[in-house]
């Protein structure tokens, strides 16, 4: 495996990546998954080309909710990579299309971070518009190694409304801030519930939360996503949103989420255009050498 | 939230010790690396718990030079110096705000 730490990874296959989003929450189970999973298929159909790494070694899902067309092959050009699985056109990564579902992971760190670099730079993941990273719960070790490795564009902070989410979502908020990854905006994940034959919309985890939030810190609110039972039957049977229930509100809410967070991606890559991302400036004694 | 001061906008050498960044908004900056390696912010140069500098700044030649400086994620580089430590990570922020 060698120094993979240390490496500059200058060569490495996300070079053709245009795009890298970050899908990131402070807490667990709020629906970054989803969100990454219905994000991708949402960007697919608008017609860009999208890949998906679920940086989630501890607890996967999206073999479940993405199941592989393909099987683990390696590339054909460069055998020292692996091609990234195919589902609904959409390649995608993650530990739980290489293990059992019922297997833990019970591995330390350094482990997982090695995985990560893996799934990252060793990966063939070719010419992408947009790829999506579902980062695992947290501000810890897997957050800070991927923000170190990645030039990545934007995230994306999903909250819930409830308080409790929200105080580990500012955590989330104020690492991506240190480590200088803009975020694109929130998404208010369970909303709301509306209640299919009164219609009365009804708000059981609080009202306004993913609101609040962005105007705490001056982000962007990009919308709500509904509790609908719809969301987690599709995930849970693997299917497609956009193909099964078209007209749906969860479906309206993912393309307007995604809309709005592809407005605020190129209006940031206007604003940093002329910032040097990724350089390397090599030391020539007595040359003065501009690079 | 969607700009930023803190983005290099170009590096060069300026001489066989300092390099130069000019940020975004324009302000031009020169670091010595001599005075950067003796910041060193790394474990090993400061205690994690007292805070207290483990390296003695004399030890480092003003004359210090470097291989390589290349960047960190978005929001920091690093320096491979000829010699001594090179395990520090330097903020964008910190070196703008050491600088003025």
């Amino acid at each position: 495996m060698g120094n993979w730490l240390d490496q500059k990874e200058s060569a490495s296959p996300l070079k053709k990546v245009r795009y890298i989003i970050a899908v990131a929450a402070g807490k667990g189970g709020v629906g970054k998954s989803t969100l990454s999973v219905n994000l991708a298929l949402s960007l697919k159909k608008k017609g860009y080309s999208v890949g998906l790494l679920d940086a989630d070694i501890y607890g996967p899902s999206l073999a479940k909710m993405l199941p592989a067309e393909t099987e683990i092959r390696n590339c054909p050009r460069d055998p020292s990579l692996l091609m990234p699985f195919e589902s609904k056109g959409i390649k995608a990564m993650s530990i739980s299309y290489l293990r059992p579902a019922s297997d833990p992971m019970s591995v330390r760190a350094p482990i997982v971070n090695n995985l990560i670099l893996q799934f990252l730079f060793q990966v063939e993941w070719g010419e992408l518009d947009y790829l999506i990273i579902d980062m695992p719960p947290g501000t810890g070790d897997i957050q800070l190694t991927i923000m170190q490795k990645v030039d990545i564009s934007g995230a994306l902070i999903v909250t819930t409304p409830q308080s409790v989410a929200l105080a580990d979502v500012r955590k989330a908020v104020q690492m991506f801030n240190q480590m200088n990854v803009p975020i694109l905006g929130v998404v208010e994940n369970m909303s709301h519930f509306v209640e299919p034959i009164s219609k009365i919309v009804y708000y059981p985890l609080g009202k306004g939360g993913g609101e609040k939030l962005s105007t705490e810190f001056g982000m962007p609110f990009l919308g709500e996503i509904p509790l609908d039972g719809q969301i987690s039957a599709a995930s849970d049977l693997g299917h497609s949103l956009f193909e099964s229930s078209f007209f749906s509100p969860a479906v309206q809410s993912y393309e307007k989420i995604s809309g709005h967070l592809l407005d605020h991606l190129y209006a940031l890559e206007r604003s940093e255009k002329e910032a040097l991302k990724d350089f390397e400036l090599i030391w020539e004694l007595n040359r003065h050498a501009i690079k | 939230m969607l700009s930023n001061k803190n983005f290099v906008k170009n590096i060069y050498q300026k001489n066989n010790y300092i390099f130069t960044i000019e940020w975004i908004d324009g302000k031009i900056s020169d670091y010595r690396l001599s005075d950067l390696q003796r910041l060193c912010s790394c474990a090993r140069c400061v205690d994690e718990i007292t805070g207290e500098r483990l390296v003695n700044p004399s030890q480092v030649p003003d004359d210090l030079t470097a291989v390589r400086v290349y960047s960190m994620g978005r929001y920091a580089l690093k320096i491979d110096f000829s010699s001594g430590c090179s395990r520090g990570v330097y903020p964008y922020e910190w070196l703008r705000q050491w600088s003025s």
